[in-house]
């Protein structure tokens, strides 16, 4: 009797544990249908921006939204995007494992997002500057401190985990300033310029295409970041779609069993009274 | 929030000289312009009005039908829409507005 008790408590655990995953699940997928969309929202947001700034700068190069005047740090930065939490396999590690090898201490910078790559980090004994914490929210990601760090430098190149289906997601490494060149869908279609003799400008056209600069970083480092946090969100979604299966299945097992323990106490019984009304 | 006929500034006077396209009007005959408001991930406004104001650091400004090419880094301020049934208000922290052949962009969040 007591069995057939641990069989029902074990299997209304499991209904538990159905119902979690499945619900984690659901979770999962709201979100990276939520993120893809914020994506797509903002590459025609970029694309409009994009288009004056091509229209408005003198010269091909990219300058981080930095006056001239201001000093640059003769090295590379290196951004690391990794998942806030443990649960995320061995993404995390992969992604720290690409940047090594191109790494040198003397050469490069470091600066990670995500708390669990900032232990990898401290565990392989690998120095960083700066700890960013992944933000939890999908709304309006302020990437200002980052842009901050990332002006100082004369280039900076950031690795992440990128979403490809919901089934893969593989590690990328992006310099930024040709992120941002062949982020834009619609380049170098409008050749008008905008100068000070079509224009007016306030407060001066150097501020001005230096606003867009950090502006269009500010929107790339936020695409990253979620395209990051949609890789994160699928690879959770599988691993709760297997849960999901791997629970149904213990509990249609746990099920069965209880069904059969239930009938053999009974029949059990019946014997017992059969053999009371034959003697 | 500053009057748009009271705080004309000399932007609103200049009238871009090659302004050749047809303008928009309403039922009276009075011009309009294209507006659209919005940042990476929300549109606040993308329709016709009278008029536009917001603030930068020259101070308030209000960009009129026929207002020559425009870019402006805009500050903290309620950006003021005159539209036919009245006006319509967005509370911003900072954008940038682009003006050109009576359509006003502001990208905001920017």
């Amino acid at each position: 009797m007591r069995q057939l008790l641990d069989i029902d408590k074990e299997r209304s655990s499991m209904m538990t544990i159905v119902q979690l995953t499945s619900a984690f699940e659901t979770l999962a997928s709201m979100r990276i249908s939520q993120i893809k969309n914020q994506v797509l929202q903002a590459q025609g947001f970029f694309d409009e921006l994009w288009n004056i700034y091509i229209q408005l700068r003198v010269d091909s190069i990219f300058r981080f939204g930095r006056h001239n005047s201001e000093k640059v740090i003769d090295k590379e930065l290196y951004i690391l995007i990794t998942a806030s939490g443990g649960f995320s396999g061995d993404i995390d590690q992969r992604v720290i494992n690409m940047m090594l090898e191109k790494y040198d201490k003397d050469k490069q910078d470091i600066i990670v997002i995500g708390h669990h790559g900032s232990i990898l980090l401290a565990q392989a004994g690998i120095p960083y500057k700066r700890f960013f914490e992944l933000p939890a929210s999908d709304h309006n990601i302020n990437v200002e401190p980052l842009i901050h760090e990332i002006s100082q430098y004369k280039n900076s190149f950031v690795y992440y985990q990128t979403y490809l289906s919901l089934m893969s997601q593989e590690i990328k490494r992006l310099e930024l300033s040709t992120a941002i060149k062949q982020y834009s869908s619609m380049a170098a279609e409008n050749k008008e310029i905008i100068s000070e003799q079509t224009y007016i400008f306030e407060p001066s056209a150097f501020d001005v295409a230096a606003h867009l600069e950090r502006s269009m970083l500010q929107i790339t480092l936020g695409q990253v970041i979620f395209d990051s946090k949609l890789a994160q969100y699928a690879s959770r979604f599988r691993a709760m779609s297997a849960a999901n299966d791997k629970s149904k299945e213990s509990y249609s097992d746990l099920n069965t069993l209880y069904n059969r323990t239930k009938r053999s106490i009974r029949d059990s019984q019946l014997k017992q009274i059969i053999i009371g009304l034959t003697r | 929030m500053a009057n748009p006929d009271t705080t004309k500034t000399a932007q609103t006077t200049l009238t871009a000289a090659s302004a050749t396209k047809q303008a928009t009007v309403d039922s009276s005959g009075k011009e309009m312009i294209h507006i659209k408001v919005f940042s990476p991930y929300k549109t606040y406004y993308n329709f016709i009005g009278y008029s536009i104001s917001g603030v930068n650091d020259t101070g308030p400004f209000d960009i009129l039908p026929r207002h020559h090419n425009f870019i402006t880094l805009l500050n903290p301020c309620v950006l003021d829409i005159r539209v036919q049934s009245g006006s319509k208000r967005i509370r911003i922290s900072k954008g940038v507005m682009h003006v050109k052949a009576d359509k006003v962009v502001v990208f905001l969040d920017v």
